[in-house]
């Protein structure tokens, strides 16, 4: 395992842009070139018409909450701080079937439901230990 | 209250040849199951193959066919088998056997090598030593998904890692769509826990467990407790299959392999990507199986599931037929997952959750108890019995029967 698990590796090719994109601020996700589907994840060809060319294409950051957890246990060490924490998967409205896993900030999870609409922003990823931060997109609910 | 029930365009059902009928199960035996243990994977199998080959009434030369998965440490290959046994033949081999999906899909493959002359007597084996390993894991047996790099990249960063978070989303989605409850969940654990305290063999013997203590233990991800997770162990089981007609002249009752069937997800291996999220692909495994066998699901005695959470007992329940989809919760409440007496008979000997985490091969072995008549939590005049695989991508369905 890479000294700086849990922090993803931003230069691993296939979500090298997902992760430069964030850095930006800016949400981006594959489309391809021939049909205008969305591929989620990343993939080498288009389940939608076999093309294999896709352009990473910024996203309006807006979604529904699909589901989520609350994790009171920190199953791995250098998450022992941030419990408890909200992964979820938001569905992006563009396409509601990309679904991107994140974590709900800014909200008591009491307050989460199911559909909620939601919005990206941008944190650091940071673990105890590991110096280095990699800005991600996290979902908030969206006041509208 | 929204309800996706998702069509059935997000999987497909593997074709398989009918071998209704051609072999048996014709010897079992599991290892002791133990927290940390010391011992490694492959001592662990040794010990499973010694007492499967006893029950059978098989000497070591008499296999001449091995399965195994080669994955999860040391597992018992022919090289292993020839060392431990002092025996030295030829031996018809495959890597698709073990637990999970291929504890029931073993069945298929030693049918067509037993129909072919390959193979006579066939061993399917599988083993852990995770309680022991543990330490040395990243997330415990959520090792194997941490080194993949798409969860690697999209998923574990943001904490939704290892397998008790994937699953008590789902679990959340699942009581969104369909109003299953928190009790429903928990009468899962409590039959398994039930089973167990009756399994002098199960890790979870003597540790007894009502809803009412389930409902007040800690939530360790919501929905999950403890309790909703399989446990960590070390053990391993092993089964041995031959043709019906050589079954007759062994020492044991013939159960024979009577339906056969494997379902697999088209869209992808990480959750995040599943079309029918609050399903697992039994939707595309159980209904071949139990056509090849010439059964219905209410023919069915006894069941067995893959059930690393208690949500899986559900969704495969649905799934499989037993009851229409989005009504498990429902379905398993008020004791009908008991050995005596319930509607559906479950995870006799405590699954995953209280027996041992084996990965489903010791659930075929307890079927095949069912079926004699010798299990400790026995059935009334258990004739069909079924296993439930699942890996998440895909899902497979044996469905064994008393001859
Ligand atoms: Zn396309």
């Amino acid at each position: 395992m890479r000294p700086d698990f849990p922090l993803p590796d931003t230069d691993w090719e296939p979500t090298r842009e997902y992760w430069a994109a964030a850095a930006r601020g800016e949400l981006a996700v594959p489309r391809c070139d021939s049909c205008g589907a969305y591929a989620w994840y990343p993939r080498e060809t288009c389940e939608a018409c076999g093309q294999s060319s896709f352009t990473w294409t910024m996203m309006s950051g807006r979604g529904r909450l699909f589901a989520w957890t609350i994790v009171h246990h920190a199953f791995l060490p250098q998450f022992s701080d941030a419990v408890p924490y909200v992964p979820g998967l938001v569905a992006l409205d563009e396409d509601p079937a990309v679904r991107i896993v994140t974590r709900i900030v800014d909200c008591e999870p009491e307050r989460l439901t199911f559909d909620l609409p939601v919005r990206v922003v941008f944190r650091p990823l940071s673990f105890p230990g590991i110096d280095r931060t990699v800005t991600a997109p996290f979902f908030t609910p969206d006041a509208q | 209250m929204t309800v996706s029930t998702a069509g059935r365009d997000w999987g497909v059902a593997s074709a398989c040849e009918n071998v209704s009928g051609e072999v048996a199960v014709v010897g079992v035996g599991e290892s002791d199951h133990s927290r940390a243990s010391g011992r490694t994977s492959g001592e662990i199998a040794a010990q499973a193959v010694e007492r499967a080959l006893e029950d059978a009434g098989l000497a070591p030369s008499d296999i001449d066919g091995i399965m195994y998965a080669p994955f999860a440490g040391d597992q018992f290959d022919e090289a292993a088998f020839h060392r431990h046994f002092g025996t030295s033949h030829d031996m018809w081999v495959s890597k698709r056997g073990g637990g999970m999906v291929w504890a029931a899909t073993a069945a298929h493959e030693a049918a067509l090598a037993i129909r072919d002359g390959r193979a006579r007597h066939v061993l399917n084996t599988f083993a852990v030593a995770w309680a022991t390993r543990r330490s040395e894991m990243v997330g415990g047996p959520g090792e194997s998904h941490a080194q993949e790099l798409f969860k690697q990249s999209l998923e574990v960063p943001f904490g939704w890692f290892p397998q008790p978070v994937y699953f008590a989303t789902i679990a959340k989605r699942h009581m969104y769509e369909f109003g299953t409850t928190q009790e429903q969940l928990g009468a899962v654990a409590v039959a398994c826990r039930r089973h167990a305290n009756l399994t002098p063999g199960a890790v979870m013997h003597g540790r007894a467990l009502t809803l009412d203590a389930y409902m007040h233990s800690p939530v360790i991800v919501d929905p999950f407790r403890k309790e909703d997770c399989c446990l960590i162990s070390d053990g391993g089981a092993a089964y041995i299959m031959s043709a019906s007609d050589r079954a007759q002249d062994l020492r044991q009752p013939v159960v024979e392999v009577a339906g056969i069937g494997l379902g697999n997800s088209a869209t992808g291996v990480h959750w995040a990507e599943q079309r029918a999220f609050t399903s697992t692909p039994q939707v595309f495994a159980a209904p071949g199986a139990f056509a090849m066998a010439g059964v219905e699901p209410a023919d069915v005695d006894v069941l067995t599931l893959y059930d690393p959470f208690t949500i899986h007992a559900i969704m495969q329940i649905e799934d499989m037929g037993f009851c229409v989809k989005g009504e498990g919760g429902d379905f398993v409440e008020g004791g009908a997952l008991d050995h005596d007496g319930g509607v559906l008979p479950y995870n006799t000997h405590g699954g995953l959750l209280s027996h041992a985490y084996v990965l489903g091969i010791a659930h075929v072995v307890e079927v095949v108890r069912q079926l004699r008549g010798e299990a400790a939590a026995q059935v009334p005049d258990a004739r069909v019995g079924v296993y439930g695989g699942y890996t998440g991508p895909q899902a497979s369905t044996l469905v064994l029967r008393r001859v």
